[in-house]
């Protein structure tokens, strides 16, 4: 190269190999490639990949427990396969109702990881490099949401489709029994992509109004655990014979895994759960579950629109 | 083509005008973008990147406007904040190729421009370490790599060598010149350091409180009009008057009176001055015309509108 190149790392021991400075002459891909990129790196992040092993610990770990009873029932049903050959089935573990028995590992998973997808960005300013670049402000939003619905989507399909694998091992017949139970466990998908959206939208909106992840951890808990406990307790109170306070029903609509996992019982039209009150139907909660995610993407979306950078 | 053009430029943050009226054209070439702090510079930047809007007025970059075209502008324009910008937990590879990547280049390309732009910065093995293990030097210059990563037109630099030692200082300013004359990259370097800006800077654009000041090449700055500086030990007020009755452009700095060494003759009227005020000479010293006292001149200089 010229003189001028070869004088342009500043090194006293420039080799021969350094070229130094040169343009760029390939492609620029554009704005959709930027998300798409955006989205897969924080991804990537959710699981730790390309960060320390200790960044691995906390989402394997959480989404292992929310896994392992699934396991569990597909090690049991596996080994008892051959002695079960009249049809009879173990199923203690039902696709409807899994998340609703375990879902405190995912929301401990959305505390664990969320913040670290939105805080840290905000905490170290990297918001302006992004900000001036080819993505816009909501393209950021949206690669954040996409990246967090999808890893909290495999999380939540891991279990469904041990149970599954469970279910057809169970039978003699293999093959007989993937065609008899596919239509069963198909309104898992739909179910587990609701129930991401969901989490994934109320875990960022919230973490994004605060660049340390301390205590957007604490939002998060306070968020899940007061609209948990606050509309349950209205509803005891409101039905527990001193008054009789019928709106205190339309009150668990508010209830963020309870609205979640009543919407799952729509997508696989089973019964709701026992201690819900029955003026309250699957529609309203899958109602009350989309309203949610659209309110909190909005949410998620306006905080960027006007966040500073 | 103009590198940047604006007119009327307005920016009001609440009751602050940080940006009040301004009018600039700017050729390419390495341009000195001086100020105090809180004259605007930063906001000039952030809304020629489109960060920020404007209140009103316009603004272009290499003829593109950055109220509708901030997309286009953002291709061919790379930014170095002026604040810390880099997360601590990653290496620079890994986050200049990840900064590459959401400029548009794709994975492989990506790679390659990071390898070569660290090297351009002079960050060789400690490339793959993690950033927060980093020196004010080392992430000064991944802060510049990520900005060249997907070779820009225009680089804007805002206050490229803060928080660096001398030497750090120096290897930085070589490397801002080196990128601005050797490879067809315009920079824009803000500043308070006024003697960074004579260092690297081709032309200057001095703003203050909001205004222009001056737009100019460096070179009539810092060469015409030395000034002559005379200290005397009392009576400063009285030899200003008296040579400013004598047709000399005179003014009191404490102590001193510095004058404007337009004319030979200068010399001898200082001594008659002197002589005849009685005064006590302390010293007559010749000054090569600081950048500082752009910012003393208060009116702005004709010739600086577009």
């Amino acid at each position: 190269m010229s003189a001028v190149n070869s004088t342009a790392t500043g090194s006293p021991s420039g080799s021969i190999y350094d070229l130094g400075y040169r343009h760029y002459e390939g492609k620029h891909l554009g704005r959709g490639y930027a998300l798409w990129s955006l989205s897969v790196e924080s991804f990537r992040s959710v699981w730790g990949f390309g960060r320390p092993t200790r960044a691995k610990a906390a989402p394997f770990i959480i989404a292992g427990l929310y896994a392992m009873l699934a396991g569990l029932q597909l090690a049991f049903s596996s080994t008892i396969a051959t002695e079960i050959q009249s049809g009879y089935s173990v199923q203690l573990l039902t696709y409807d109702s899994y998340y609703r028995q375990f879902d405190f590992f995912m929301i401990l998973f959305c505390v664990a990881q969320a913040p670290e997808l939105v805080c840290r960005d905000q905490r170290y300013q990297v918001l302006p490099l992004y900000f001036t670049r080819a993505l816009s402000r909501l393209d950021y939003a949206v690669a954040k949401l996409a990246a967090l619905t999808s890893a909290l989507f495999v999380a939540l399909i891991v279990p469904m489709i041990a149970l599954f694998v469970g279910d057809v091992l169970m039978k003699p017949d293999t093959l007989a029994a993937i065609g008899d139970e596919w239509p069963k466990a198909l309104p898992a998908l739909p179910a587990c992509l609701l129930v991401a959206i969901g989490m994934a939208s109320i875990s960022l909106a919230l973490s994004s109004f605060s660049p340390r992840r301390a205590y957007a951890a604490i939002g998060l808990v306070a968020y899940f655990l007061l609209m948990e406990v606050v509309p349950a307790a209205i509803y005891a109170v409101g039905h527990g014979g001193q008054v009789n306070w019928a709106w205190s029903d339309d009150l668990l609509l508010l209830a963020p895994t309870t609205t979640l996992a009543s919407a799952v019982n729509w997508f696989f039209g089973t019964a709701l759960d026992s201690s819900l009150p029955s003026t309250l139907s699957r529609g309203d909660f899958l109602v009350a579950a989309i309203a949610s995610a659209v309110v909190f993407s909005a949410i998620l979306l306006l905080r960027y629109r006007r966040i500073s950078a | 083509m103009a590198l940047i053009e604006t007119a009327g430029l307005t920016k009001d943050y609440g009751p602050v005008k940080a940006l009040d009226r301004l009018d600039l054209a700017v050729e390419p070439g390495i341009i000195g973008l001086v100020g105090a702090n809180g004259a605007g510079k930063s906001t000039l930047i952030k809304i020629l990147l489109g960060l920020v809007p404007p209140t009103s007025g316009r603004a272009t970059v290499l003829s593109m406007d950055v109220s509708n075209e901030a997309r286009d502008i953002r291709k061919v324009v790379g930014y170095m904040p002026e604040h810390d910008c880099l997360p601590p937990d990653v290496g620079a590879t890994e986050f200049v190729t990840h900064m590459a990547r959401i400029s548009g280049l794709p994975r492989t390309a990506a790679r390659e421009r990071t390898a070569e732009v660290l090297r351009h910065v002079g960050l060789y093995e400690e490339r793959y370490r993690q950033i927060g293990g980093y020196s004010t030097g080392m992430k000064q210059r991944v802060k510049l790599a990520q900005a060249l990563a997907h070779d820009p037109k225009l680089l804007l630099l805002d206050e490229p060598t803060n928080g660096l030692d001398p030497t750090g200082r120096d290897e930085m300013l070589d490397l801002i010149k080196r990128t601005g004359t050797g490879f067809g990259i315009s920079v824009v370097v803000a500043s308070h350091l006024l003697g960074e800006i004579e260092q690297v800077c081709s032309f200057l654009l001095a703003i203050d409180a909001g205004h222009l000041l001056r737009a100019a090449p460096i070179s009539t700055f810092t060469q015409h009009t030395p000034v002559l500086a005379v200290e005397v030990e009392e009576g400063a007020d009285r030899l200003t008057a008296a040579l400013v009755g004598r047709g000399f452009r005179a003014r009191q700095d404490e102590a001193c009176v510095l004058l404007a060494l337009e004319d030979e003759r200068l010399y001898d009227a200082v001594r008659d001055a002197i002589a005849d005020l009685g005064l006590a000479l302390v010293r007559i010293q010749q000054e090569r015309r600081r950048l500082e006292e752009i910012f003393r001149d208060a009116a702005p200089v004709a010739g600086s509108a577009p």
